[in-house]
């Protein structure tokens, strides 16, 4: 990465009674979108807010646009923090609220109408100008916060769960606001959310916050298929869990069959993760197993089947009709099974 | 019934001072006043003074009302932001002057300002009467921080609000409201104030309730029930702008 919009080197935070986060290092691109998740407590706003100068952490180095930020306050990094519940200063208009970050900067006149006209233009906000927050929709409000967000062309945008709490049709209509926002303006953006769903869909890389640590921090295909840990594995919950053998050949021995392994490991008990495209249905398949159950689902509808005792889930691809009982034949897809050693 | 004692008990000392005010040759056992006339009215517009002590109380009040904003809002906003004992004990210091008898106040506040050459002064009575309004204040405003959301103010920060930015042009539009009201309280505890004027002010400061006072004392009970009369209006302002202003409570955040 050769510009950074965010670099974060080694941050320490406190939160509660917890320990907090420790040796906290990530860069952001501008452009770029990366997905923070971690299980509640796992100090995602607490990181954020240690970003945004608004609590309590130290870190080596932040760096925004090049430029060191850390000992700075808030109002000088370059880095705008948006709350989950959109806070709309309720004394302005909806016009006067997008413009408040350029007004406190300086800036007057023709100016400031040309840049709040294009932002509002952007987030279909045009008309509402002199509309108060207070008679705002839902949406309407989601979108002015991030029109008074981005209008000073912040090089970094933290949004913390800004998806949480809508209602699925609230949740779209934010989420493609969010992607308007980022293509039109093109901050760093750093977006925390306990939906990994959402994460995968909108971030072009995930980080893993585990116990006060960034335990991984990769692109969703990579992250989902490759976890790099038992416990990123755990926390993805990863529908399908094999236990086995590591051998000292460097293989692992399953129901699966044998299966090469990607990284060594200490031969001894051991655990397969993946997700529901590692085993597929194939007619030509090596391993045989019966149908238990069928799960529809507008996005993706799987069949649970059972090796034994070992349940599996995999993707139902035109397979036909299949209903309970039915054998069916599995090939598996080696590359996309993380083998760690059993705790 | 018991809405009907009320009524009564809370209205009649003020219908019977209007009709003081009002009334010619009433005397026992008359139920109403058998004649009526507006001197006392005329006299109070016409003659300097109740209208020189009026306007010592606008003056005295309009200060105390400002000493109540100024100072009692960073003092409620600093104890909204203690926890736990230091908060209590806080808000016990603020509480202090607002519970003790006015009496004890300004007893102790006019040795105080005698050795300072403020007894007997417009100055003298002004800070004396800061004195409770500024503990009413500070409690008013301490109730008023312990709601407001503050994530408001780093929302402000964020956007790139430095934090006299934040305070003038977020903050305190936001609180245009309770310092309306933090004004008419210390205005009020002022326009009523007897004890420490008399006590501070000696005989200098002349306010309306001392001349009222004053003037029941000589038996003039015509100007008296007028000025008591005038020192009504406020109250009866500040209940109206209340009534008017819940009416159109602005919320906080959104």
């Amino acid at each position: 990465m050769t510009e950074s919009g965010l670099k974060v080197l080694r941050l320490r935070a406190p939160f509660g009674t917890a320990p907090g986060l420790e040796n906290i290092s990530f860069e952001v691109a501008p452009g770029e979108r990366l997905a923070l998740v971690g299980a509640s407590g796992a100090g995602k706003t607490t990181l954020l807010r240690a970003v945004a100068g608004l609590g309590p952490g130290a870190a080596e180095r932040i760096e925004v646009a090049g430029r060191e930020v850390g000992t700075l306050p808030a109002e000088r990094r370059g880095v705008v923090y948006l709350q989950q519940t959109p806070l709309l200063f309720p004394h302005l208009t909806v016009g006067e609220n997008v413009a408040f970050p350029l007004r406190v900067r300086g800036v007057r006149g023709s100016r400031v109408d040309a840049a709040v006209g294009e932002v509002m233009e952007a987030l279909r906000l045009g008309g509402l100008a002199k509309r108060r927050p207070q008679s705002l929709s839902g949406g309407q409000r989601h979108r002015t916060a991030l029109a008074r967000a981005i209008v000073a062309r912040p090089p970094v945008l933290l949004l913390d769960e800004p998806f949480a709490s809508l209602d699925p049709v609230l949740r779209h209509e934010v989420r493609e606001a969010v992607r308007v926002v980022q293509e039109a303006y093109r901050p760093a953006l750093v977006l925390v959310t306990h939906d990994l769903d959402e994460a995968g869909a909108l971030a072009a890389r995930i980080g893993v916050l585990l116990d006060g640590r960034l335990a991984q921090v990769a692109p969703p295909s990579h992250l989902f298929t490759r976890p790099a840990s038992l416990a990123v594995a755990r926390f993805l919950r990863l529908p399908n869990s094999v236990p086995g053998t590591i051998r000292p050949d460097g293989s692992f021995d399953s129901v699966l069959g044998v299966l090469p392994l990607r990284a060594p490991a200490a031969p001894g008990p051991g655990v397969a993760f993946f997700s529901v495209d590692g085993v597929r249905i194939a007619p030509d398949g090596a391993i045989a197993a019966r149908v238990v159950e069928l799960r529809y689902r507008v996005q993706q509808t799987t069949v649970v089947v059972a090796l034994g005792d070992v349940r599996l889930e995999v993707p139902l691809d035109g397979q036909g009709e299949l209903s309970p009982g039915i054998e069916v034949r599995l090939a598996v897809h080696a590359g996309a099974i993380s083998v760690f050693p059993a705790p | 019934m018991a809405l009907g004692l009320l009524a009564v008990s809370a209205a009649a000392p003020f219908v019977l001072l209007a009709l003081w005010s009002v009334g010619r040759d009433w005397f026992y056992p008359a139920v109403f006043p058998p004649k009526f006339t507006a001197e006392s009215w005329r006299d109070l517009l016409s003659g300097e003074r109740l209208l020189g002590a009026t306007a010592t109380s606008l003056v005295l009040g309009a200060g105390t009302g400002a000493f109540a904003c100024i100072a009692g809002l960073p003092v409620g906003r600093s104890l909204a932001r203690l926890t736990g004992w230091r908060r209590h004990a806080g808000a016990a210091l603020a509480f202090l002057p607002v519970a003790a008898p006015p009496i004890a106040l300004a007893t102790g506040l006019q040795f105080s300002f005698l050795r300072l050459g403020l007894g007997g002064t417009l100055v003298g009575v002004l800070l004396a009467h800061a004195v409770p309004a500024i503990g009413y204040g500070s409690l008013y405003f301490l109730g008023v921080f312990a709601v407001f959301d503050s994530r408001i103010e780093e929302e402000s920060r964020s956007l790139g609000a430095t934090s006299r930015q934040t305070f003038f042009h977020v903050v305190l539009p936001l609180l245009r409201r309770p310092l309306a009201d933090a004004f008419a309280l210390g205005f009020l505890v002022s326009w009523s104030q007897v004890p420490l004027t008399l006590l501070v002010g000696g005989g200098p400061v002349r306010t309306l309730p001392i001349e009222v006072f004053s003037l029941v004392q000589s038996g003039q009970d015509r100007l008296a029930a007028t000025g008591a009369l005038l020192l009504l209006v406020p109250a009866i302002a500040a209940l109206a702008a209340t009534r008017l202003a819940a009416s159109r409570t602005e919320v906080m955040a959104v």
